[in-house]
Protein backbone atom coordinates (compact mmCIF):
# COMPACT_ATOMS: atom_id res chain seq x y z
CA UNK A 1 0.00 0.00 0.00
CA UNK A 2 1.49 3.30 -1.07
CA UNK A 3 0.15 5.51 1.67
CA UNK A 4 1.50 3.42 4.57
CA UNK A 5 4.93 2.87 3.06
CA UNK A 6 5.82 6.54 2.48
CA UNK A 7 8.82 8.01 4.38
CA UNK A 8 9.33 5.03 6.74
CA UNK A 9 12.37 6.38 8.63
CA UNK A 10 10.89 9.86 9.13
CA UNK A 11 7.60 8.36 10.27
CA UNK A 12 9.36 6.01 12.65
CA UNK A 13 11.11 8.97 14.30
CA UNK A 14 7.93 11.07 14.40
CA UNK A 15 5.85 8.22 15.86
CA UNK A 16 8.53 7.49 18.48
CA UNK A 17 8.63 11.13 19.60
CA UNK A 18 4.82 11.24 19.76
CA UNK A 19 4.83 8.04 21.86
CA UNK A 20 7.34 9.58 24.30
CA UNK A 21 5.23 12.77 24.57
CA UNK A 22 2.13 10.69 25.35
CA UNK A 23 3.92 8.68 28.00
CA UNK A 24 5.09 11.91 29.67
CA UNK A 25 1.47 13.12 29.57
CA UNK A 26 0.29 9.92 31.29
CA UNK A 27 2.36 10.94 34.35
CA UNK A 28 0.28 14.10 34.64
CA UNK A 29 -3.06 12.59 33.62
CA UNK A 30 -2.92 9.89 36.30
CA UNK A 31 -2.81 12.52 39.08
CA UNK A 32 -6.59 13.23 39.19
CA UNK A 33 -7.24 9.49 39.48
CA UNK A 34 -4.58 9.06 42.16
CA UNK A 35 -6.18 11.82 44.21
CA UNK A 36 -9.85 10.94 43.77
CA UNK A 37 -9.63 7.15 43.15
CA UNK A 38 -12.66 7.75 40.96
CA UNK A 39 -12.71 5.17 38.17
CA UNK A 40 -14.31 7.67 35.78
CA UNK A 41 -11.02 9.64 35.74
CA UNK A 42 -9.07 6.52 34.79
CA UNK A 43 -10.09 7.15 31.16
CA UNK A 44 -7.71 10.11 30.96
CA UNK A 45 -4.43 8.26 31.70
CA UNK A 46 -5.72 5.17 29.87
CA UNK A 47 -6.51 7.32 26.84
CA UNK A 48 -3.07 8.89 26.68
CA UNK A 49 -1.38 5.56 27.49
CA UNK A 50 -3.17 3.85 24.59
CA UNK A 51 -2.40 6.81 22.34
CA UNK A 52 1.28 6.40 23.27
CA UNK A 53 1.11 2.63 22.69
CA UNK A 54 -0.52 3.17 19.28
CA UNK A 55 2.26 5.60 18.26
CA UNK A 56 4.91 3.17 19.57
CA UNK A 57 3.32 0.31 17.58
CA UNK A 58 3.20 2.52 14.50
CA UNK A 59 6.91 3.36 15.01
CA UNK A 60 7.72 -0.36 15.15
CA UNK A 61 5.68 -0.98 11.99
CA UNK A 62 7.81 1.59 10.11
CA UNK A 63 11.11 0.34 11.54
CA UNK A 64 13.48 -1.86 9.53
CA UNK A 65 12.54 -4.69 11.92
CA UNK A 66 9.13 -4.70 10.30
CA UNK A 67 5.75 -5.74 11.60
CA UNK A 68 3.58 -8.68 10.51
CA UNK A 69 1.26 -7.35 7.79
CA UNK A 70 -1.84 -8.82 9.49
CA UNK A 71 -1.18 -6.83 12.67
CA UNK A 72 -0.85 -3.46 10.95
CA UNK A 73 -4.29 -2.46 12.16
CA UNK A 74 -3.25 -2.86 15.84
CA UNK A 75 -2.02 0.76 16.09
CA UNK A 76 -5.33 1.88 14.56
CA UNK A 77 -7.33 -0.11 17.09
CA UNK A 78 -5.38 1.07 20.14
CA UNK A 79 -5.61 4.68 18.89
CA UNK A 80 -9.38 4.47 18.51
CA UNK A 81 -9.73 3.00 21.98
CA UNK A 82 -7.55 5.82 23.29
CA UNK A 83 -9.99 8.42 21.91
CA UNK A 84 -12.97 6.39 23.16
CA UNK A 85 -11.46 6.30 26.67
CA UNK A 86 -10.94 10.07 26.58
CA UNK A 87 -14.48 10.75 25.32
CA UNK A 88 -15.91 8.43 28.01
CA UNK A 89 -14.04 10.35 30.71
CA UNK A 90 -15.55 13.62 29.54
CA UNK A 91 -18.99 12.09 29.11
CA UNK A 92 -19.11 10.84 32.72
CA UNK A 93 -17.18 13.67 34.37
CA UNK A 94 -20.25 15.76 35.21
CA UNK A 95 -22.49 12.91 36.30
CA UNK A 96 -22.28 13.42 40.02
CA UNK A 97 -24.96 11.01 41.21
CA UNK A 98 -23.93 7.67 42.71
CA UNK A 99 -25.37 5.93 39.63
CA UNK A 100 -23.38 8.23 37.36
CA UNK A 101 -20.15 7.25 39.11
CA UNK A 102 -20.98 3.56 38.88
CA UNK A 103 -21.98 3.84 35.24
CA UNK A 104 -18.73 5.68 34.43
CA UNK A 105 -16.62 3.01 36.11
CA UNK A 106 -18.65 0.24 34.47
CA UNK A 107 -18.25 1.77 31.00
CA UNK A 108 -14.47 2.15 31.42
CA UNK A 109 -14.25 -1.48 32.60
CA UNK A 110 -16.38 -2.71 29.68
CA UNK A 111 -14.25 -0.76 27.21
CA UNK A 112 -11.09 -2.30 28.68
CA UNK A 113 -12.65 -5.77 28.35
CA UNK A 114 -13.76 -5.05 24.76
CA UNK A 115 -10.23 -3.97 23.86
CA UNK A 116 -8.72 -7.06 25.50
CA UNK A 117 -11.15 -9.32 23.57
CA UNK A 118 -10.39 -7.57 20.26
CA UNK A 119 -6.64 -7.88 20.87
CA UNK A 120 -7.10 -11.56 21.68
CA UNK A 121 -9.08 -12.09 18.47
CA UNK A 122 -6.33 -10.26 16.59
CA UNK A 123 -3.64 -12.59 17.88
CA UNK A 124 -5.65 -15.81 17.60
CA UNK A 125 -7.42 -15.16 14.28
CA UNK A 126 -6.59 -11.79 12.69
CA UNK A 127 -8.88 -12.44 9.71
CA UNK A 128 -11.95 -12.27 12.00
CA UNK A 129 -11.12 -8.90 13.46
CA UNK A 130 -11.82 -6.83 10.37
CA UNK A 131 -12.46 -7.49 6.73
CA UNK A 132 -9.33 -5.63 5.86
CA UNK A 133 -6.92 -2.93 6.82
CA UNK A 134 -8.44 -0.41 4.39
CA UNK A 135 -11.96 -0.57 5.77
CA UNK A 136 -10.65 -0.63 9.37
CA UNK A 137 -8.56 2.44 8.64
CA UNK A 138 -11.52 4.44 7.36
CA UNK A 139 -14.07 3.33 9.98
CA UNK A 140 -11.76 3.71 12.94
CA UNK A 141 -10.56 7.15 11.89
CA UNK A 142 -14.20 8.16 11.59
CA UNK A 143 -14.78 6.91 15.17
CA UNK A 144 -11.71 8.91 16.28
CA UNK A 145 -13.12 12.06 14.69
CA UNK A 146 -16.51 11.63 16.37
CA UNK A 147 -14.86 11.14 19.78
CA UNK A 148 -12.59 14.15 19.30
CA UNK A 149 -15.47 16.34 18.10
CA UNK A 150 -17.45 15.37 21.20
CA UNK A 151 -14.52 16.26 23.48
CA UNK A 152 -13.97 19.58 21.68
CA UNK A 153 -17.65 20.54 22.09
CA UNK A 154 -17.62 19.43 25.74
CA UNK A 155 -14.47 21.37 26.66
CA UNK A 156 -15.59 24.45 24.72
CA UNK A 157 -18.97 24.43 26.51
CA UNK A 158 -17.18 24.03 29.81
CA UNK A 159 -15.00 27.04 28.93
CA UNK A 160 -18.01 29.12 27.87
CA UNK A 161 -19.79 28.33 31.17
CA UNK A 162 -16.79 29.49 33.22
CA UNK A 163 -14.66 31.72 30.97
CA UNK A 164 -11.04 31.68 32.06
CA UNK A 165 -7.96 32.24 29.87
CA UNK A 166 -6.41 29.08 31.36
CA UNK A 167 -9.20 26.78 30.15
CA UNK A 168 -9.15 27.72 26.46
CA UNK A 169 -5.95 25.77 25.67
CA UNK A 170 -7.31 22.25 26.07
CA UNK A 171 -10.15 22.62 23.50
CA UNK A 172 -7.47 23.85 21.06
CA UNK A 173 -5.33 20.80 21.87
CA UNK A 174 -8.21 18.50 20.98
CA UNK A 175 -9.08 20.58 17.88
CA UNK A 176 -5.52 20.05 16.63
CA UNK A 177 -5.75 16.31 17.27
CA UNK A 178 -9.07 16.25 15.36
CA UNK A 179 -7.51 18.16 12.43
CA UNK A 180 -4.68 15.64 12.49
CA UNK A 181 -7.14 12.74 12.14
CA UNK A 182 -9.05 14.61 9.43
CA UNK A 183 -5.83 15.23 7.48
CA UNK A 184 -4.97 11.54 7.73
CA UNK A 185 -8.26 10.78 5.97
CA UNK A 186 -7.11 12.85 3.00
CA UNK A 187 -3.64 11.40 3.10
CA UNK A 188 -5.10 7.91 3.06
CA UNK A 189 -7.45 8.71 0.17
CA UNK A 190 -5.16 10.63 -2.19
CA UNK A 191 -1.66 10.33 -0.64
CA UNK A 192 -1.47 14.11 -0.47
CA UNK A 193 1.91 15.21 0.87
CA UNK A 194 0.53 18.38 2.45
CA UNK A 195 -2.18 16.39 4.27
CA UNK A 196 0.49 14.02 5.58
CA UNK A 197 2.75 16.82 6.82
CA UNK A 198 -0.28 18.72 8.14
CA UNK A 199 -1.44 15.71 10.15
CA UNK A 200 1.97 15.30 11.79
CA UNK A 201 2.34 19.00 12.59
CA UNK A 202 -1.16 19.33 14.05
CA UNK A 203 -0.66 16.18 16.12
CA UNK A 204 2.52 17.61 17.64
CA UNK A 205 0.90 20.99 18.26
CA UNK A 206 -1.99 19.24 20.04
CA UNK A 207 0.31 17.12 22.21
CA UNK A 208 2.54 20.14 22.93
CA UNK A 209 -0.50 22.07 24.18
CA UNK A 210 -1.41 19.26 26.60
CA UNK A 211 2.17 19.13 27.81
CA UNK A 212 2.33 22.91 28.21
CA UNK A 213 -0.93 23.02 30.22
CA UNK A 214 0.10 20.08 32.42
CA UNK A 215 3.59 21.40 33.07
CA UNK A 216 2.32 24.89 33.81
CA UNK A 217 -0.28 23.59 36.26
CA UNK A 218 2.04 21.35 38.23
CA UNK A 219 5.39 23.13 37.96
CA UNK A 220 4.49 26.68 36.98
CA UNK A 221 4.15 29.57 39.41
CA UNK A 222 0.99 29.20 41.47
CA UNK A 223 -0.97 32.31 40.46
CA UNK A 224 -3.98 31.37 42.56
CA UNK A 225 -2.06 30.56 45.71
CA UNK A 226 -4.02 31.44 48.75
CA UNK A 227 -7.02 32.75 46.89
CA UNK A 228 -9.24 29.78 47.46
CA UNK B 1 -34.49 24.76 45.59
CA UNK B 2 -30.94 24.69 44.26
CA UNK B 3 -29.52 21.18 44.23
CA UNK B 4 -26.23 20.88 46.12
CA UNK B 5 -23.77 18.82 44.09
CA UNK B 6 -22.62 15.54 45.61
CA UNK B 7 -19.38 15.92 47.53
CA UNK B 8 -17.21 13.07 48.62
CA UNK B 9 -15.09 13.04 51.75
CA UNK B 10 -12.01 14.12 49.84
CA UNK B 11 -13.70 17.28 48.60
CA UNK B 12 -15.02 18.06 52.08
CA UNK B 13 -11.50 17.58 53.51
CA UNK B 14 -10.19 19.94 50.83
CA UNK B 15 -12.85 22.58 51.55
CA UNK B 16 -12.27 22.29 55.30
CA UNK B 17 -8.48 22.61 55.02
CA UNK B 18 -8.92 25.56 52.66
CA UNK B 19 -11.20 27.38 55.12
CA UNK B 20 -8.86 26.64 58.05
CA UNK B 21 -5.90 27.97 56.06
CA UNK B 22 -7.63 31.21 55.13
CA UNK B 23 -8.82 31.70 58.74
CA UNK B 24 -5.27 31.02 59.92
CA UNK B 25 -3.76 33.41 57.36
CA UNK B 26 -6.09 36.15 58.56
CA UNK B 27 -4.96 35.33 62.13
CA UNK B 28 -8.55 34.82 63.16
CA UNK B 29 -9.56 32.55 66.00
CA UNK B 30 -11.21 29.57 64.36
CA UNK B 31 -14.90 29.48 65.23
CA UNK B 32 -16.33 26.10 64.33
CA UNK B 33 -19.82 27.39 63.60
CA UNK B 34 -18.31 29.81 61.01
CA UNK B 35 -16.40 26.92 59.45
CA UNK B 36 -19.57 24.83 59.46
CA UNK B 37 -21.45 27.52 57.55
CA UNK B 38 -18.65 27.95 55.04
CA UNK B 39 -18.27 24.27 54.16
CA UNK B 40 -21.94 23.47 54.61
CA UNK B 41 -21.92 20.29 56.72
CA UNK B 42 -23.79 19.39 59.93
CA UNK B 43 -21.91 20.26 63.14
CA UNK B 44 -21.53 16.65 64.36
CA UNK B 45 -20.05 15.59 61.02
CA UNK B 46 -17.73 18.59 61.05
CA UNK B 47 -16.37 17.46 64.41
CA UNK B 48 -15.80 13.97 63.00
CA UNK B 49 -13.94 15.42 60.01
CA UNK B 50 -11.74 17.50 62.30
CA UNK B 51 -10.90 14.41 64.37
CA UNK B 52 -10.06 12.50 61.20
CA UNK B 53 -7.86 15.29 59.85
CA UNK B 54 -6.08 15.52 63.19
CA UNK B 55 -5.46 11.76 63.15
CA UNK B 56 -4.06 12.08 59.64
CA UNK B 57 -1.67 14.75 60.87
CA UNK B 58 -3.06 17.43 58.56
CA UNK B 59 -4.19 19.78 61.35
CA UNK B 60 -3.06 20.43 64.91
CA UNK B 61 -4.06 22.37 68.01
CA UNK B 62 -6.87 21.87 70.46
CA UNK B 63 -8.32 25.38 70.84
CA UNK B 64 -6.98 27.07 67.73
CA UNK B 65 -6.95 24.75 64.71
CA UNK B 66 -3.96 25.16 62.41
CA UNK B 67 -2.71 23.36 59.35
CA UNK B 68 0.45 21.32 59.81
CA UNK B 69 3.19 21.41 57.16
CA UNK B 70 1.81 18.09 55.89
CA UNK B 71 -1.66 19.66 55.73
CA UNK B 72 -0.40 22.67 53.76
CA UNK B 73 1.45 20.38 51.38
CA UNK B 74 -1.64 18.23 50.91
CA UNK B 75 -3.81 21.28 50.25
CA UNK B 76 -1.34 22.67 47.68
CA UNK B 77 -1.33 19.35 45.81
CA UNK B 78 -5.14 19.12 46.05
CA UNK B 79 -5.59 22.64 44.64
CA UNK B 80 -3.11 21.95 41.83
CA UNK B 81 -5.04 18.86 40.80
CA UNK B 82 -8.37 20.72 40.96
CA UNK B 83 -6.84 23.44 38.77
CA UNK B 84 -5.53 20.81 36.36
CA UNK B 85 -8.96 19.19 36.11
CA UNK B 86 -10.53 22.60 35.52
CA UNK B 87 -8.01 23.38 32.77
CA UNK B 88 -8.67 19.95 31.22
CA UNK B 89 -12.37 20.83 31.14
CA UNK B 90 -13.28 18.13 33.68
CA UNK B 91 -15.61 18.70 36.61
CA UNK B 92 -15.03 17.23 40.04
Amino acid sequence: MFATSMYPIERMIVESVAAILCLILVRFMIKPYKLTRDGAFLGLPLGFAFLGISYALAAISYSPLGFPQELLWLPLLTRSFAFIFLATTYFFSNRKSKNGYLLGELTISLLAIALAVLLLIAFVAPEFAFNGYSSANVYLRFVNLICLCYIVIYTLRSHVRNPDPATIWIPFGFIFLAISQYSLFFWYIDSSFSAFIGSLITRFVGLAIFLFVSYRTFYGSNEKKGTK
Amino acid sequence: MKKIPRRDKLKIYGDLLSVLRSEGDERKKVVLTHVQVQINVPFDRLKNYITELRELGLIEGEISLELTEKGRQYLREYERILEFMKRMGLTY
